[in-house]
């Protein structure tokens, strides 16, 4: 599990992202105490450091300065202040990325995965695996009992999405909500045509009734 | 100042003057003076009142020219009584005393305001960033709510967010300098940039975007071109009809980039066209829809103009609306503008 070090001066959104970060499987580490940070990361060794600008008594770009001497942990820069010659500073500062609020939280977790998953020098999976069926995302393809067969760009995104929350409940307009993240911009009527498509891709691979609705709450893998 | 002007501004003291010389001649013609005599007075006098007349003219007509060389060579036209050589008549040197006390408390006057501008200006931009923050908590804590009521709340989370941008922007385009930068960027990223900032608004009005050919590169700076398109894009959204489909299209035009994002909503009276990126124009549709502010298209035109980008729109009521934006060549774009990048 990842430690991921908060270091935000504001108690509600440091509360909210501890609980955040709790639920999406990683330890959070918040900052109460706004001296010697520096000592505090290298003694905690996180993962991951999330780094507000504005913050009391030091700003974050000199603390990101010091901070880069003690621990080797990612940085990602998160502040209210998005002009362009900020974003240029902490990039240069040894930041490793830059998000501005109001940031939505499925893309804050996003790039958060993103920053891990380069500085543990991995690739994004290609392959996921969930109730019995295979997912190529590179390939395009699913597969479940021997068989194979193609996905629109559409079809794999959903699918992978559901894949990813097995046995949860995704919601319709969570699951919009989502593909608007992944820049597939449809609306209700389409995410249904598109819902019928997948499923009659999974009913030729004889898995006809692996989504399910649970209606007025969404689907269910 | 020509020489008929100061002849008929001068025309009372000559006139006098006159007058008193022939009532003179008439005097001594009278009191036994010889006309010889008189005619010999006469063509002594007339030539030296006449000389000096000129002379006047001349000295003044020159000063007036050294006054406007002054006045045109000033970049701060109020600044002008402190950068004039001083003159030396009595009379005009206290009527320059007067304009130079009256420009000074004008001088204090404008660069009071400015300074109070700046602050104020300065004030908008913090504050901005400051209410980022708590509208960032509540974002947070929004997702802990249930399906319906998180929608709801996060699109009006959206909208306060869509108030607040466009203070933002309103306060940067005073300074454009300041922040823009022009940079080599994709078209597809700053329209999804702009999708991504207005998700919540779009899906809950049901609109359905198409993007079409947007892997075109274009030299402007992204924040701002995601800023513009975000307006025409809540535009669309609020002013949609049946079915609203938003279609956002690129394709090359020579060395420049034309984009369109056109929508079937609504549209706009033909006879209202020509003013929607006015200042405070809020339309027959802003009033019937409400909540429009008449701020969003005139910002975008204001930014657009730094930018270099062409901005153009046509609407047919009841059809839709177009809005053209056209990118600029990279070498058409002023070098200093392109000095900026970073």
């Amino acid at each position: 599990m990842n430690k991921i070090m908060i270091i935000e001066d504001d108690p509600h959104i440091r509360e909210e992202l501890t609980l955040l970060l709790e639920n999406e499987g990683c330890i959070p580490v918040p900052v109460t105490d706004f001296t010697d940070i520096p000592g505090q990361a290298a003694l905690r060794a996180p993962d991951l450091i999330l780094l507000d600008i504005g913050l009391p008594d030091r700003d974050g770009f000199s603390l990101c300065a010091s901070l880069r001497k003690t621990v080797n942990a990612p940085i990602i820069f998160v502040t209210a202040r998005d002009s362009c010659p900020d974003e240029v500073r902490a990039l240069s500062l040894g930041g490793d990325d830059y998000i501005t609020k109001p940031y939505s939280v499925p893309v804050l977790i996003a790039r958060i995965k993103a920053v891990l998953r380069r500085s543990a020098g991995q690739e994004d999976p290609d392959i996921l695996s969930a109730a019995g069926l295979t997912l190529h995302l590179t390939r395009g393809t699913v597969s479940a009992g021997g068989r194979t067969v193609e996905l629109s760009r559409n079809e794999l995104k959903i699918l992978s999405l559901l894949m990813t929350h097995t046995g949860e409940i995704v919601s319709r307009a969570d699951l919009i909500d989502a593909l608007w993240d992944n820049q597939i911009y449809i609306d209700d009527n389409t995410l249904s045509v598109n819902m019928t498509r997948l499923r009659a891709r999974l009913e030729e691979l004889g898995m006809p009734d692996c989504i399910r609705t649970r209606r007025g709450m969404g689907y269910q893998l | 100042m020509s020489f008929r002007e100061y002849v008929s501004d001068k025309f009372t003291g000559i006139m006098i003057r006159l007058i008193c010389a022939v009532a003179a001649a008439l005097f001594l013609l009278a009191t036994g003076t010889r006309p010889g005599i008189l005619l010999i007075l006469l063509c002594m006098l007339l030539p030296v009142s006449a000389g000096m007349l000129l002379h006047d003219f001349f000295r003044r007509r020159a000063r007036l020219k050294e006054l406007n060389a002054v006045f045109d060579g000033l970049d701060r036209k109020y600044l002008f009584a402190e950068c004039v050589p001083p003159p030396k008549e009595l009379y005009e040197r206290r009527l320059f005393d007067l304009t130079r006390r009256a420009g000074r408390a004008m001088t204090t006057a404008v660069s009071d305001a400015e300074t109070a501008g700046q602050e104020y200006r300065e004030y908008i931009e913090t504050w901005v960033h400051e209410v980022k923050t708590p509208i960032t908590a509540a974002r947070l804590i929004c997702r802990r709510l249930n399906g319906d009521i998180r929608q709801r709340l996060t699109a009006e989370l959206a909208r306060v967010e869509a108030h607040v941008e466009r203070a933002l922007f309103y306060v940067r385009a005073e300074n454009p300098d300041r922040d823009c930068v022009i940079r080599r960027t994709c078209l597809n990223d700053i329209a999804a940039k702009a999708l991504q900032a207005h998700k919540a608004l779009l899906i809950q009005s049901g609109v359905r975007v198409e993007t079409e050919g947007l892997e075109q590169t274009v030299y402007t700076d992204d924040k701002w071109a995601a800023f513009i398109i975000g307006q025409l894009l809540q535009n669309a959204a609020r002013y949609r009809g049946k079915d609203p489909v938003i279609r956002i299209a690129a394709s090359p035009l020579g060395k420049q980039v034309r984009l369109t994002v056109a929508d079937n909503g609504i549209g706009i009276p033909a006879h209202e066209v020509s003013r929607v990126f006015d200042k405070g124009f809020t339309g027959s549709n802003g009033r019937s829809c409400g909540g429009s502010t008449g701020i969003g298209l005139y910002l975008c035109r204001k930014l657009a103009g730094f930018l270099n980008l062409n901005l153009r729109l046509t609407s047919e009521e009841g059809k839709g609306t177009v809005v053209t934006l056209t990118f600029p060549a990279k070498e058409s774009l002023p070098d200093e503008i392109l000095q900026n990048r970073k």
